[in-house]
């Protein structure tokens, strides 16, 4: 991988999936950068040029308008992912279950809420980091974004989640219907808002 | 010391400001005369106003981005014998428009800033 590479790279990492014309932003920085080198200028004076990675992504995000999601479409969202995770947790338990002596079914019952709480915790947090939503929210048509507009990072998946960790999951969506944005408090925190997608 | 050193901070500030207002018309006029790409823009801006007007690729491209997502200009991409494709742009009748509007806007501010700041008349 090159420097260019690392360069676009960057910049697009921060640009979520669903931005407008995506892959045309990538390929004509490589054009102008292209250019710009073999027109003689170092390739570390025209990508300083251009500027830190991350804010030039932020400069193309101003032209992408962001508006809150309806909360009702995502407390459906949530339902249609506890639905998907419960599924997930509750088939092999129950075949489990048929297959152990009855004496042990006890474990078996808390093992299957421990997986789970802490499966749908990992679920939400990778979906939210590595695609900006959740399949629930693909779903109803919504995304998670930085207030800028910009992918989230793993650290601000993860502080998202942390009112469940906490368990003041209810104290903390109570915000949402009174904020601007209708951001929760841990979404306020952690500088990041659900969108339209 | 300190003390300039803020002031010329806060002049920078000043330039910004006023660059960053008037980017988009900056754009529009210089794709007036017909269509371009990128970096002929960029140059175009340097030999026109003599290098005191300098605007970075950074600044400039999601300008771009910004206008054609506005509907002002339309785009062509054109692949040159070698390298990478090109993005060309042009003026739609809607990007003719707001050029004629920011333009006029423009003048007037000018001219009412530089009335506001002549020198004073002698006896005053």
């Amino acid at each position: 991988m090159t420097t260019v590479d690392a360069y676009i790279g960057s910049v697009l990492a921060q640009l979520p999936r669903s931005t407008p014309l995506r892959e045309q932003i990538a390929l004509e920085l490589q054009g102008l950068i292209g250019e710009r080198v073999e027109k003689g200028q170092p390739l570390a004076e025209v990508l300083a040029n251009l500027g830190d990675p991350a804010a030039l992504a932020e400069s193309y995000l101003l032209a992408v308008p962001l508006v809150s999601a309806p909360l009702e479409r995502r407390v459906l969202a949530k339902l249609v992912d506890a639905a998907l995770v419960l599924g997930a947790v509750a088939v092999p338990s129950v075949v489990t279950g048929f297959l152990l002596a009855p004496e042990s079914r006890g474990g078996l019952v808390v093992a299957a809420m421990l997986a789970a709480g802490f499966g749908f915790l990992a679920y939400t947090i990778g979906f939210e980091y590595v695609r900006g939503q959740t399949p629930g929210k693909e779903l109803l048509g919504i995304r998670v974004v930085r207030e800028s507009g910009a992918a989230i990072g793993l650290g601000q998946a993860f502080v998202r989640q942390l009112p469940i960790l906490l368990s003041i999951f209810f104290i903390d969506v109570f915000f949402a219907p009174f904020t601007e944005r209708k951001q929760r408090a841990f979404e306020l925190l952690s500088k990041t808002r659900v969108v339209r997608a | 010391m300190e003390k300039d050193g803020e002031r010329a901070e806060g002049r920078k500030g000043i330039e910004r400001e006023l660059k960053r207002g008037s980017l988009e018309l900056i754009v529009l006029h210089l794709l007036a005369p017909g269509e371009a790409y990128g970096y002929e823009i960029v140059s175009k801006l340097t030999e026109e106003t003599g290098g005191s007007l300098e605007v970075t690729d950074g600044t400039l491209y999601p300008v771009l981005y910004r206008l054609e997502r506005a509907g002002f200009v339309s785009v062509r991409w054109e692949t040159p014998q070698r390298g990478v494709p090109r993005k060309y742009y042009r003026l739609t009748a809607e990007g003719r428009a707001e050029l004629a509007a920011l333009t006029q806007e423009w003048t007037t501010f000018a001219k009412a800033m530089a009335k506001l700041l002549r020198p004073a008349r002698e006896g005053k």
